[in-house]
């Protein structure tokens, strides 16, 4: 029967179980259990109560991933959002430090992060021709020149009054409010990628943006929507970094967007458009960030870290290439 | 077929325009600032420079197949950072030996990245972004928390000094660079592996038909960036005489840019060597003649992210133009 999606069409309905286990997303669920085992057994300290107290530092770039995920999933890209989250954290700073009320605070961060993602989905769809990973490295550099400039000399700024941020970085029992905010996103998120038309329609530009014009759906008008909000859950991001750290430096947020495409990617969704389940990149997140928490706690060097993650990205993608290959040959030599 | 006129031939092509651009700006900070035509400057920008300009000739390469590399920094620290370590524990002591190793670890790094690009069918940019982390890891790891001076480096630094391989008129570090342009020049342009890379970007499937190795082409150029990188990495850690293990970070994005500018396409198939060159050269005049010409340091970084969103845009601008006035040509 096909799915309501119309991209799995599964056989017979006894091999359900079989195939949602064997998915990418039922392996990711497995990987998430067997990180957490591993880091259970390595670290002494791994608590579900000390795992949530240092799960802030890591989770802000969880905010970056959905949108990222709808850019993929039209098959392009967005590199400048660290650079937004830079710009983003810097205003707010400058703006609570000049005695703007938090509220006040809270509107200029977000409003800075959606101002900079529109003009990246303005010049994406104004210039097709261009591809977007061009258009976001010139951006890149001057969002975060801008930070520079406005930063000045020193190149890094404090809070002078954080209680507001304080605030923010509150928790509900052991779970800090960001926890609930990124679970909120992901169930919204993956609603409308999943049910919605908008959804749908990411899938339809990913396969084939040529056809999805012509049946009827505003690419364009997705595209400038989908950087848009980039730009706005990078200043969601850049707000929950700022109580974190209570200032901005010309760094912030540097390689964020990276470790959100690798979230994503470890995920199961494909840079090339079309394919892949936002629940997948969730997960992921989640087993990235366990991991960072667990090797974090038994001081393990981050730049050790650094390599597990990349070969674990660069695992995620070439394994199901290489049995698929496999299989391939197998096939062609069973018709021969 | 009729004969283009001069100032058609020259608007036509991109590398004239660049050249109109990049005489222009020189004319421009010389009028503010009289020094900044001084040999020494030149020679200064040059060599400054360099690494950049080198790194560009292979991302051309990796561009002109409808790739990309953003590893390229983290191999270049790893490999600068590998020598830096053997010269400062004396496990080498000559200066051609540290650049053997640099190049060849670099063609290693650049191996591996290139098979499972080819042969594992992971997508360049996911694959040169795992290995920006792997890399940049492993020059941590190689560093231990240390980093090679000036003294560590002893007479290694002496190579971005000395002018004997330009026979005492060019210094060393633009003799390479000159000698790699030249070399990609000529295999770009004259020899079948050259011409192989640009069919295998313009249309990889065609070329596979006619009997193109694309995966082994694909390996190759991933290989060439690696060992420009190691190249570099030596390079980098002659001129600034030190070697840490966060050196050139995310300068990547200057050399792809450098080829943007320069009218590589992305999209693989389009681009030239004296593209590459020019690209690299405008970046290089723009970040020395912005404190000239009175703008501040810290405004460096937006002038050069605006000046390569105005050139990407420019570029689509005069191509839209160029193809409604063909479309109108035809109808006549």
């Amino acid at each position: 029967m096909a799915g309501k999606s119309g991209r799995t069409i599964s056989a017979t309905p006894e091999k359900a179980l079989r195939k949602a286990v064997l998915s990418w997303e039922g392996m990711l669920l497995v990987l998430f259990v067997v990180v957490n085992i591993f880091c259970k057994c390595i670290s002494p300290v791994y608590t579900f109560t000390n795992v949530l107290r240092e799960m802030p530092k890591y989770l802000t770039e969880i905010f970056l991933l959905f949108p990222m995920a709808y850019i993929l999933l039209m098959g392009e890209i967005d590199i400048s959002v660290g650079s937004i989250v830079c710009l983003a954290a810097t205003i707010s700073c400058i703006a609570g430090n000049a005695g703007v009320p938090f509220i006040g605070v809270l509107a200029i961060g977000l409003l800075t992060g959606t101002v900079c993602g529109m003009i990246n989905g303005l010049l994406t769809v104004k210039f097709r021709e261009l591809p977007t990973m061009i258009i976001t490295l010139g951006t890149q550099i001057v969002f975060r020149g801008i930070a520079e400039i406005v930063l000045g000399d020193g190149g890094s700024i404090s809070l002078s009054n954080a209680d507001g941020f304080r605030a923010i970085a509150g928790k509900i029992g052991p779970f800090p409010y960001m926890f609930f905010i990124v679970l909120l996103c992901a169930v919204i998120f993956t609603v409308i990628a999943e049910k919605r038309v908008f959804g749908r329609g990411l899938y339809a530009i990913g396969s084939n943006s040529r056809t999805a014009f012509y049946s009827g759906i505003r690419v364009n008008r997705m595209l400038f929507t989908a950087y848009t909000v980039m730009g706005l859950m990078a200043g969601v991001s850049a707000l929950f970094l700022t109580s974190a750290t209570y200032g901005a430096n010309t760094t912030t947020g540097k390689g964020f967007e990276m470790d959100a495409i690798a979230m994503a990617v470890f995920g199961g969704i494909s840079t090339a458009g079309g394919k892949g389940k936002l629940i997948g990149g969730i997960i992921s997140a989640f087993i990235i960030v366990c991991l960072r928490v667990g090797l974090g706690q038994i001081n393990m060097n981050p730049q050790v870290i650094l390599i597990i993650l990349g070969a674990l990205l660069i695992c995620a993608v070439l394994l199901p290439n290489i049995v698929q290959s496999i299989n391939m040959r197998k096939a062609s030599k069973a018709k021969a | 077929m009729e004969k283009k006129s001069l100032w058609k031939k020259i608007t036509g092509s991109r590398e004239a325009s660049l050249v109109i651009v990049l005489v222009v700006l020189c004319i421009v900070v010389t009028i503010k600032s009289p020094a900044f035509m001084s040999v020494q400057n030149i020679m200064e920008i040059l060599k400054n420079n360099a690494v950049i300009m080198i790194m560009s000739l292979g991302m051309l390469c990796v561009l002109l197949i409808g790739g990309i590399d953003i590893s390229i920094t983290s191999t270049l620290a790893f490999a600068g950072m590998t020598i830096g370590m053997m010269y400062k524990y004396s496990v080498i002591g000559s200066t051609f030996l540290g650049f053997v190793i640099a190049t060849a670890m670099g063609a290693v790094c650049g191996f591996i990245i290139g098979l499972i690009i080819a042969y594992g069918k992971v997508m360049p940019i996911i694959a040169t972004m795992g290995f920006m982390y792997i890399y940049r890891g492993l020059a941590y790891l190689v560093a231990q928390d240390q980093w090679a001076g000036a003294d560590a480096l002893g007479s290694f630094k002496d190579f971005a000094l000395n002018n004997t391989l330009g026979f005492g008129v060019l210094n060393n570090v633009i003799v390479v660079a000159v000698v790699c342009y030249i070399i990609f020049f000529v295999i770009l342009k004259w020899t079948k592996f050259g011409r192989s890379i640009y069919a295998v970007g313009s249309n990889a499937e065609a070329a596979e038909i006619s009997g193109i190795n694309v995966a082994a082409i694909k390996t190759a150029v991933y290989t060439i960036m690696g060992t420009l990188a190691g190249l570099s990495g030596a390079l980098a850690t002659s001129v600034y005489a030190s070697a840490q293990p966060n050196m050139q970070t995310s300068k990547e994005m200057d050399v792809i840019a450098a080829c943007v500018i320069g009218g590589v396409s992305m999209n693989g198939g389009r681009g030239s060597v004296a593209g590459a060159l020019l690209g690299a050269l405008v970046l290089s005049v723009i970040a020395k003649a912005l404190p000239l010409v009175g703008i501040n340091a810290i405004a460096q970084n937006t002038v050069k992210g605006v000046i390569i969103v105005v050139v990407i845009v420019l570029n689509v601008l005069t191509q839209r133009m160029m193809d409604k006035a063909n479309l109108e040509k035809r109808e006549m």
